[in-house]
């Protein structure tokens, strides 16, 4: 009986996995260089889940560290990294680099969706 | 709230319900898993769980080292301690875990990961093999995450069998260093529910310290039978 409860569980787990739509999401591209983001603020639409495209051209690794946004991602050197965000709403979310907490700084700013670029 | 979304609440929470039964061994409150797996990333943790009954207070202590071995992997290795029938503290158990990252924080509904976990019972001939999926999803400031758990019991020193388990902690990100949760956990005949609190402390570079505090005190019976867990996670 257990059995089946698990296996139905799981049957349920990759149900709701495999039936989940993927949308069209917007992109931010921001570029990591010399520890600065940049640019340093970035504005995207309110209620949109958003790609954060982040280039980083240094020749270390950086780790992007958000309480705000809730994420944390390993950027690695010389690579693009992809940060999903949102959907979010109108207000401003700080991010910074965890290896370079002076100079790595940045900002989403979140605007209703007409205001947003 | 659209209707897809509530639609997929009532299935996780029937997820959860199904999930509703075992555990053999003893203490079902532990660590909710979350499924997110940072490259580089290594950590020591120690966890102290104490469950008081009517009939007498159980006490394990585990301390683990772990570290990523990949991008989406992470594995980590415990040492249990229990408190035993004549009241002594000794080793009990050893693990091995592992945790996949499935997909990409945020870009799906909801994020999955799974959990393997295999225990070895010290110095008898008994067996622990885990099979879990991670599941969190964002509402704001709010995280949901479960997990439900299939777990094989084998060797000659305990009953062959299958069982399930299941966890679910609803958090609330008010600040790093105190995020309040409301925590359940169900296991052999055992239906636990209370409060948590859970934060972090950032030290220079990749390293910071983070707790957990949680008490849940059995439901489906009548009887005294609280459990608390403390869990310190040192990463660098």
């Amino acid at each position: 009986m257990q059995v089946t409860r698990t296996l139905v569980s799981l049957s349920v787990t990759l149900y709701l996995f495999f039936t989940c739509k993927v949308q069209a999401i917007d992109s931010v591209n921001i570029v990591l260089r010399n520890h600065l983001f940049l640019p340093a603020e970035v504005e995207v639409p309110a209620g949109k889940k958003v790609r954060l495209i982040i280039d980083n051209q240094d020749d270390t690794a950086e780790e992007f560290d958000s309480f705000d946004l809730n994420r944390e991602k390993v950027l690695f050197p010389h690579r693009k990294s992809t940060i999903y965000i949102g959907p979010l709403s109108v207000g401003e979310y700080r991010f910074f680099g965890e290896f370079s907490p002076n100079t790595a700084q940045g900002k989403v700013i979140v605007k209703e969706s007409s205001n947003a670029p | 709230m659209t209707k897809s979304l509530f639609i997929r609440m009532l299935l996780c929470g029937a997820l959860g319900l199904m999930s509703v039964s075992a555990r053999a061994d003893g203490m079902v409150v532990d660590k909710v898993y979350h499924p997110y797996v940072l490259p580089f990333e290594r950590e020591v943790e120690w966890r102290l769980l104490s469950r008081q009954t009517d009939d007498r207070n159980e006490l394990a202590q585990r301390a683990g080292l772990g570290w990523a071995i990949a991008e989406t992997v992470t594995v980590e290795g415990y040492m249990i301690g229990e408190r035993d029938q004549d009241d002594n503290f000794d080793l009990a158990a050893y693990e091995l875990e592992a945790r996949w990252q499935v997909v990409e924080q945020g870009r799906y509904w909801a994020d999955w990961g799974m959990l393997f976990e295999l225990e070895k019972r010290h110095k008898v001939s008994a067996y622990e093999a885990t099979l879990g999926v991670l599941f969190e999803k964002e509402f704001g400031k709010v995280s949901l995450t479960m997990n439900a758990f299939a777990v094989r019991e084998w060797g000659r020193a305990i009953k062959n069998e299958w069982e399930s388990e299941f966890r679910a902690q609803l958090r609330y990100r008010f600040d790093p260093a105190f995020q309040p949760a409301i925590e359940v956990y169900t296991g052999e005949d055992f239906v636990g529910i209370g409060p948590a609190v859970i934060g972090l402390y950032r030290f220079a570079g990749q390293r910071q310290l983070k707790w957990e505090i949680g008490f849940a005190s059995e439901v489906a019976h009548s009887g005294k039978d609280h459990s608390f867990r403390l869990a310190l996670e040192f990463e660098f």
